[in-house]
């Protein structure tokens, strides 16, 4: 099981990136997310999520989704994000086992509906 | 204050170079509740000192649904009154997570500067470098200059440093709602702008219940047909604007939303790129984002073209000038003599109701009727009263002329949840009749 993000549903809204950081942190703030959207490129409106798992680095892009082994070289085509380097010091994606009444925290606040469990 | 909060009220004095900070005391958050109700009490503090005072809802930042706003309120240098502006796109939240609730900015600096806010620090550094610029050359100096491309920016352009009556504070690149040429107060202070940044965290009384019901009133916004729509266009069509939809299509690229706002709300257009590209563009500067109904609707009305339309707004974002004042003041109607009469433009916008709350947000219900009779004053009383409510909480403008569920209510028992303090009914009409005085 893992999640699953279409980012041509997505709004750029960053409430996945709250939520998450919220079930670590038990307070608002952005500090721990192991999803997180990238914005970095605003005048072009480039915008996709990432979503760190323990060994992957999953970056959902508008035009597909491209997939990273954590350690490994990134392909040098695409031009990094400022979100990923902070992104690969915090923990991966737990499905939010402890969320008992919710499941995944991203998935219940995304208002696009555009994250699903797979 | 313990919670929704930083806590914290930042005092900067262009004239001294002096940075204060002051502790947000509870008790003012008991009887201001916060946002505008606060922003307004330190406005009134802090008046001989000609203030600008910035600040985010009790709200904001937070899994309250549309918690994306944030306000600006000073007296308008063009009506005299007290006005608030929001802050929106992802502006608002960096502010509160870059360690203040509120920055009040008063007196005048003797040379160019900007103000730099992060983590709970503030510095006032030399803006020579970026005095000159226009906006999008002086949020990339300013990102670049701070190696991080997510800080978020408010800054003026040429209009705001030549002191036009309708100038601008933009945010990041784009147009703002400010129609009260807060841009010239900027100039006047040789303030260019503000950069923010922060990784804080708010702490919430309650956090459990708060994200239950927060969560609970996401989803009966969700039921709204709505959350099928996305985008501009949708809010001029539901406005009565028929044909927007397709004149803006061709050349619409994607829609995006302030944070956590359920509506996309902003729209982004290409004229210098394929619009339906989905890869990254490699044009530095393919189009623009687009967030201002009245604007967009006043250059259809002038007869432009949707692209040549994206061009002058595009161009009004660089030079930091109010869009509908260019279109309704301009009386021109090709492109170039639109980009030209930036300097020369003169006249008087007139401000809806009051004039102390931005009609960048249509003065109309979208989507819903609200229980509206159709009744002009009461439409106007009530869109004042949904503003003024709106930049207390620190919810996103135009949302909450969208979303019922959005109710007075739901908003006091939120803020109660999250402070554990007794936010009445009776308290939160006071500080809306105070700030509708
Ligand atoms: S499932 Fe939970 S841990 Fe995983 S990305 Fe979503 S919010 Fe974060
Ligand atoms: S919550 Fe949904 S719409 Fe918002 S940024 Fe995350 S994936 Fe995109």
């Amino acid at each position: 099981m893992g999640i699953k993000i279409d980012a041509l549903k997505c709004i750029n809204c960053m409430a996945c990136e709250m939520a998450c950081s919220y079930h670590r942190d038990d307070g608002f703030a952005f500090l721990s997310a192991c999803i997180v959207v990238y914005r970095a490129r605003e005048k072009q409106d480039y915008f996709g999520v990432l979503l760190k798992e323990e060994e992957f680095l999953k970056v959902a892009r508008p035009e597909g989704l491209e997939v990273n082994r954590i350690g490994e070289a990134a392909d040098p085509n695409k031009k990094a994000d400022a979100s990923v380097k902070p992104m690969l010091l915090r923990e991966g994606c737990d499905l939010c086992e402890d969320m008992d009444d919710y499941g995944p925290m991203c998935k219940a606040i995304c208002p696009a509906d555009a994250i699903t469990l797979e | 204050m313990e919670y929704l909060s930083t806590g914290k009220i930042l005092v900067i004095d262009l004239a001294t170079s002096k940075i204060e900070e002051t502790a947000l005391d509870e008790s003012l958050v008991s009887e201001k509740i916060g946002g505008a109700g606060i922003t307004k009490h330190l406005c009134e503090k802090y008046l001989n000192d000609d203030p600008i005072v910035i600040g985010t809802g009790l709200l904001t930042g937070t899994t309250c649904p549309a918690s994306a706003g944030g306000l600006i309120t000073a007296k308008s240098p063009v009506t005299g009154k007290l006005c608030h502006c929001p802050i929106i796109y992802k502006v608002g939240i960096e502010i509160k997570f870059s360690g203040y609730d509120y920055i009040v900015v008063k007196g005048v600096s003797d040379n160019p500067v900007y103000l730099w806010i992060h983590d709970g620090v503030a510095d006032i550094s030399d803006a020579s470098g970026i005095w000159g610029k226009d906006v999008w050359e002086s949020t990339d100096s300013l990102r670049k200059l701070m190696g991080d491309d997510l800080i978020q920016t408010m800054v003026i352009g040429k209009a705001g440093e030549n002191r036009s009556d309708y100038a601008q504070i933009c945010y990041n690149y784009w147009s703002s709602p400010d129609r009260f040429g807060l841009g010239k107060l900027f100039g006047s202070k040789k303030l260019k702008g503000l950069a923010f940044r922060g990784m804080g965290l708010i702490e919430v009384a309650d956090h459990e219940n708060f994200v239950r019901r927060s969560l609970e009133i996401l989803k009966e916004i969700k039921t709204n047909d709505f959350m099928t729509k996305k985008g501009i266009a949708e809010i001029a069509s539901a406005i009565g604007e028929a044909g927007i939809k397709e004149w803006l299509e061709p050349i619409v690229h994607r829609h995006s939303a302030d944070y956590f706002t359920p509506y996309a709300t902003n729209t982004a257009v290409f004229f210098d790129e394929d619009p339906k590209r989905v890869e990254e563009s490699k044009v530095a500067e393919p189009g623009v984002l687009i967030s201002d109904v009245p604007a967009l609707l006043a250059f259809k009305k002038l007869g432009l073209s949707a692209e040549d339309t994206g061009r002058a707004l595009k161009a009004c974002a660089k030079y930091g000038i109010d869009p509908a004042a260019v279109a309704g003041l301009s009386g021109k109607s090709s492109l170039k003599e639109i980009v030209d009469s930036f300097d020369g433009l003169s006249g008087t916008v007139a401000l809806k109701g009051k004039g102390i709350f931005s009609p960048w947000c249509p003065l109309k219900p979208i989507f819903n009727d609200f229980g509206l009779s159709g009744d002009a004053a009461e439409a106007e009383a009530w869109w004042e009263r949904r503003q003024a409510v709106a930049m207390i909480f620190g919810i996103q403008p135009i949302f909450s002329v969208m979303c019922p569920e959005l109710s007075e209510e739901n908003m006091l028992e939120l803020a109660g949840i999250g402070t554990e303090l007794d936010l009445t009914q009776e308290i939160l009409d006071k500080v809306v009749a105070d700030l509708l005085k």
